[in-house]
């Protein structure tokens, strides 16, 4: 359980002492370069065995947001406990560092082992695990990410595909058997099958490994499928928490903060303006699915 | 991401001085600082401050903006008063502990030597202010043209400058967040050999050597893709041109040139 309570961050902590109401932004969305407070005052409890979203425009704090969850970052002002646990504190961040496995965007631009056990064993070997037990663990974490351990074992990781670069990083965090998942685009710059089958790998450690996840995305059609809750930013501050259909209700509200709604339910509020409106199921119109069935519902109703 | 303001870095404006061509700029500021480190007395240094000051008011630069900009590098003011205090002797001694002897001489030579280090440094950090890098490497390779001559390769050495000069912020920026990354696979990342400090070292300039690598390729392939041929031929979209503004400014330093020297002398 990881909680939020009255989080802000600056980067500038020494003008932000001077100025310490971190109150009114004045970028329309996103946060202007200059700008002092890259988080105001957040709160919130991301509760164990969860799929939390997180979404906002580029600049809206996002990253730096994940960042205190395993204490790289640490508040400005505001308390960030992970197990009750106030991480502030040096050492009490480093020991949650274990627990809360957090995966970069673009993960594979980290990799630096010559070889890929040896990439993968690296987080491991920090929390010192015996040496051997590295080779079950490295061989469990590639398994799980879909790569023939004995085929790419010894190779270079630079040798390897970008697809497969970025398994090999995200093996590189789950070797150490995080109970908390963060991803920060995980899917960014994959082409669609890529970018399908690590989804998919995503949401098979939520589904069965029982991984609390947090996944920053910008697709909105992934984050209302897969989400329990999401959380929108908006410059530094929450502008939105809760299940996808309560988040993504006002499309119009959406919309001015630089947020899509998912497709099927863009496209059925463009309907809905044309004089057709589809029934709306209480869960939201977030698969193609869901939409294909609500029009059918409607014609059957009209009829 | 990191912060931390870069000795000089481009503050944007519209000022005169930020729209004075930039080989002049290079040029007066080049003969500021030498008029700066001849000046000898403490008036020739008071007059030559009056007209730094009054270049940095010209250029629109508040006081703080200026001062944040030569704080990284004030260490070596500081650093160069400390010796002079103590190794400079002459005149009444002050004080005396062991071998360390603080002296009239001394401290008159840390106060003028650190006055006139810090005037220098704010006259540098003007033109950093005011010039973008790209402007910067545009005036350093219409100087070193002449040397185009005797085969020194003056465009592509301009070019090599503005490149380094354009990712050096890049690469702190990912510096960071491969440091970011490889701290959360819990990475002890300290310079101590006997700590596994190496391999933590490696753990950073791998993925930074990669990244640079990777960036050279993408851009030498988009300078390819435009075309980029070297300097022989290039024309300039907005050639530099001097204008009446440029006169002034160089009337300025003129002027400040015979200031600070006439006041060096008046004092003699």
């Amino acid at each position: 359980m990881i909680e939020f309570r009255n989080v802000s961050y600056s980067y500038d902590p020494a003008a932000a002492a001077k100025a310490p109401d971190a109150g009114d932004a004045q970028a329309d969305w996103g946060n202007s370069p200059d700008e002092l407070w890259a988080l105001r005052d957040v709160s919130f409890t991301l509760n164990d065995g969860e799929f939390f979203g997180i979404a906002g425009h580029t600049g809206s704090g996002k990253s730096t947001l994940v960042q205190h969850m395993n204490g790289l970052v640490a508040p400005t002002s505001g308390t960030v406990f992970v197990d009750g646990v106030d991480i502030s504190d040096k050492h009490a961040a480093s020991r949650v560092r274990a627990n809360v496995g957090l995966v970069f965007q673009y993960p594979e631009h980290q990799l630096f082992a010559s070889s890929v056990f040896d990439d993968v064993a690296f987080g491991p070997r920090n929390m010192g695990c015996p040496e051997e037990d590295m080779e079950r663990i490295v061989r469990e974490a590639l398994q799980t990410v879909d790569l023939d351990f004995d085929a790419v074992r010894a190779r270079s990781p630079f040798e390897l595909s970008g697809g497969q670069q970025r398994r090999v990083a995200f093996a590189g965090v789950l070797a150490m058997h995080p109970r908390t998942l963060i991803l920060d685009e995980p899917a960014a710059g994959l082409d669609p099958e890529g970018r399908r089958e690590l989804l998919a790998l995503v949401r098979r450690l939520h589904g069965d490994m029982g991984v609390t996840v947090v996944m920053i995305s910008h697709s909105m059609d992934d984050l209302a499928v897969m989400a329990d809750r999401i959380l929108v930013l908006n410059q530094g501050s929450v502008w939105a928490l809760g299940a996808p259909a309560e988040v993504f209700a006002d499309a119009q509200a959406c919309k001015s903060i630089g947020l899509d709604v998912p497709a099927p339910q863009r496209f059925a509020n463009v309907l809905k303006e044309r004089g057709v409106a589809l029934p709306q199921p209480a869960g939201g119109l977030f698969t193609r699915e869901s939409l294909v069935e609500a029009i059918a519902a409607a014609y059957r109703g009209r009829r | 991401m990191a912060r931390s303001i870069i000795f000089g870095r481009y503050s944007p404006g519209k000022s005169p001085i930020h729209r004075m061509d930039p080989r002049l700029k290079l040029t007066a500021v080049l003969v500021a600082m030498v008029v700066i480190l001849m000046s000898n007395t403490y008036p020739a240094l008071a007059v030559a401050a009056a007209f730094v000051i009054g270049f940095y008011f010209v250029a629109r630069i508040p006081a703080s903006t200026a001062l944040k900009s030569i704080a990284p590098l004030l260490f070596i003011v500081v650093l160069t008063a400390l010796l002079n205090l103590f190794f400079v002797q002459g005149g009444t001694v002050y004080a005396q502990l062991g071998p360390l002897v603080i002296s009239q001489e001394g401290v008159h030579f840390a106060i003028f030597l650190s006055l006139r280090l810090t005037l220098l440094l704010c006259m540098a950090s003007l033109l950093t202010l005011t010039t973008t890098t790209l402007d910067l490497t545009d005036a350093l390779e219409a100087m070193l043209k002449p040397f185009a001559r005797f085969g020194f390769p003056a465009h592509e050495f301009a070019m090599v400058m503005g490149i380094a000069l354009r990712f050096l912020p890049q690469f702190a920026d990912e510096l960071h967040t491969i440091r970011q990354a490889q701290l959360s696979r819990g990475a002890k990342i300290t310079a101590n050999p006997f700590k596994g400090g190496l391999s933590g070292l490696s753990s950073l300039m791998v993925p930074l050597f990669t990244s640079a690598f990777r960036h050279a390729e993408t851009l030498s392939a988009g300078m390819d893709a435009r075309c980029y041929h070297g300097g022989s031929g290039r024309t300039r979209l907005d050639p530099l041109t001097f204008t009446r503004l440029d006169v002034a400014g160089l009337v300025a330093i003129a002027a400040m040139a015979v200031c600070v020297v006439a006041a060096g002398m008046f004092h003699m």
